[in-house]
């Protein structure tokens, strides 16, 4: 517990944000990290910079600023490289967000390795980024979508997932963490795809900022992320794919920066990374994520790890003790989030209920909608945790969630 | 208690939220429309019967929402029945602009209305979608 309270300390100071007063007067308490992360000083001040002193498109011209944007934004592509411990840069594309990874694979996938009839396996715990790509295969071109049922712990169904598989099972797409539970994918689930042989692709939206990823050892064949979610800016995703499979599937959009060689008559294509990287990215973007990264490894993933999974077991533990509160998901480990329901209030009205408190908490259907059906529920409450929160934050949560309940049940 | 969550939850939302009034399906109907709130996952489903004179006759919805969705759609109804559609396309827009924050210039509502109970919303930006669903649904029925 001292440890965190320390921890806390430290960083808290770097978020500008959290120093604002809600209505005036409340102390902002921001348990909504998992839709998008507060941004660190040293983002929000080299983002600036860059449009200040260095700023000018990349890879396209031999002047200085065009050598200094390109630096960054390469030196950017380093740092996720070694964030997920990929083989090579040209493993690293840089999308516009984790949707754009998913929506980049199932298209250039499906034109490469798969027909009508050919089938992929997902889960019900999937966010709609990771379902809709995927419809479109379904919809445009016949592929058959499987859905790997969960258990009450918020789980994959191990044994239900193996069953999915065919000899026409191509592509397995899975959520690394899920946005509702905050459970971790069992890694039995990539081992089963490795044994098979079928590739799979992780929607890491959630773990890239709370766990220590190395693609390697996870053994995974993509891997999608968003920089918004790992304190850096919105508008820059990364895409991690072997290279085998990147360099065998076809380019995703045409443009500028993406091509060897242009007649009338056809194009050759760049090498990687390039080939994926259609037009004018957002390279402050990526510079800002690149700094994100260097925020994250300067704290230490050990320390956020064991911040975060104390800070949600101490929640979890809260939560769990009172009454009239429903925790979905049952009651195994949790990384930074939590869903639950106050009994017969609203999500909606526990989020409007707890913001003039200065509380910032996600209420809806969180993007997963098959999912909130399948728990016999149309919305969930959710609090998600980052390296600034505290034991603390959570202590006047609980106070004011017990105000709420006074209030709806008066 | 903080004014936002008192204005905005005053006791008339609290309890039609709880029992909604006119909940069901209208038979015979001959209008209906389905109302959905796409950010959260709320639904409704509006019934009601026009008769020769256009009037409102009778009026009803199902769904599932928060308390303000709820209570929208249920003092909804019992605004709107007996109406002329006409009268009722003006409420629709005076409702509107009062959840909007913007209660100047209302033509048919005044106080002394329980619409008038859920002009907190407008303290509340990301909530204005739950308070106009049930009557996008109903001008949706209208157009339909
Ligand atoms: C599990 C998961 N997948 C995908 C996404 C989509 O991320 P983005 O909107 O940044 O592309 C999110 C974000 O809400 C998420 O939580």
């Amino acid at each position: 517990m001292d440890n965190s309270k320390t921890l806390n300390l430290n960083v808290r100071k770097d978020f500008p944000i959290l120093s604002k007063k809600i209505l005036e007067k409340k102390d902002l308490i921001y348990f909504d990290t998992a839709a998008s992360a507060q941004k660190p000083n040293t983002v929000i001040n080299e983002t600036n910079d860059f449009y200040k002193n260095h700023y000018s498109n990349v890879s396209r011209g031999v002047h200085t600023l065009s050598v200094e944007s390109t630096f960054r934004y390469e030196d950017a592509r380093k740092k996720v490289q070694k964030f997920l411990n990929a083989r090579s840069e040209n493993e690293i594309i840089f999308t516009k967000s984790a949707t754009e990874g998913i929506n980049l694979v199932a298209q250039t996938f499906y034109e490469k390795f798969m027909q009508k009839g050919d089938e992929v396996i997902l889960s019900l715990i999937e966010h709609h980024s990771n379902l809709i790509p995927w419809f479109f295969l379904r919809d445009k071109y016949g592929v058959v979508l499987k859905f790997a049922n969960i258990q009450t712990s918020g789980e994959i169904d191990i044994d239900h997932f193996n069953s999915l598989f065919t000899n026409k099972t191509k592509i397995v797409s899975l959520t690394h963490l899920s946005n509702v539970f905050g459970t971790e994918l069992n890694e039995k689930a990539i081992s089963i795809c490795k044994d098979k042989n079928i590739p799979i692709l992780l929607d890491g939206c959630q773990s890239a900022a709370h766990l220590k990823i190395d693609v390697q050892k996870l053994g995974c064949d993509f891997f999608v992320f968003s920089g918004h979610k790992t304190y850096g800016p919105a508008g820059i995703g990364v895409l991690y794919g072997t290279e085998n499979l990147l360099s065998e599937m076809p380019p995703y959009q045409g443009g500028g920066g993406m091509i060897g060689d242009v007649s009338l008559e056809g194009a050759s294509y760049a090498e990687l990374p390039a080939k994926y990287e259609a037009g004018t990215p957002p390279l402050v973007e990526a510079h800002g994520l690149g700094i994100a990264i260097d925020y994250m490894n300067k704290i230490g993933f050990d320390n956020i790890i064991e911040h975060e999974n104390e800070i949600t077991k101490y929640a979890f533990n809260k939560l769990n003790e009172i009454d009239f509160i429903e925790i979905h998901g049952g009651d195994n480990k949790r990384n930074s989030i939590i869903s639950f329901n106050i009994k017969n209030v609203h999500s909606h009205e526990v989020s409007s209920f707890l913001d003039v408190e200065g509380i910032a908490i996600r209420a809806g259907h969180h993007c997963c909608q098959p999912l909130m059906k399948h728990l016999g529920v149309n919305s969930t409450a959710r609090l998600s945790f980052g390296v600034y929160n505290s034991l603390e934050e959570v202590d006047k949560f609980v106070i004011a969630l017990h105000k709420c309940k006074e209030f709806f049940n008066k | 208690m903080n004014d936002l969550i008192n204005d905005l939850y005053q006791e008339i939302i609290l309890d039609h939220g709880r029992e909604p009034r006119n909940f069901g399906e209208c038979e015979p109907h001959n209008k209906s429309a389905d109302g959905h709130n796409p950010l959260c996952g709320d639904n409704l489903k509006l019934t009601f019967l026009l008769n020769d004179q256009n009037i409102i006759e009778d009026i009803k919805f199902t769904g599932e929402g928060c308390a303000i969705s709820l209570a929208s759609a249920s003092l909804m109804t019992e605004k709107l029945k007996g109406k002329k559609i006409e009268v009722a396309e003006e409420i629709f827009k005076d409702f509107t602009n009062l959840v909007s924050g913007s209660d100047e210039d209302l033509k048919v509502l005044n106080e002394e209305d329980s619409l008038y109970a859920l002009k907190g919303v407008g303290g509340f930006p990301m909530r204005v979608k739950c308070a106009t669903m049930a009557w996008h649904a109903f001008n949706q029925a209208l157009k339909d």
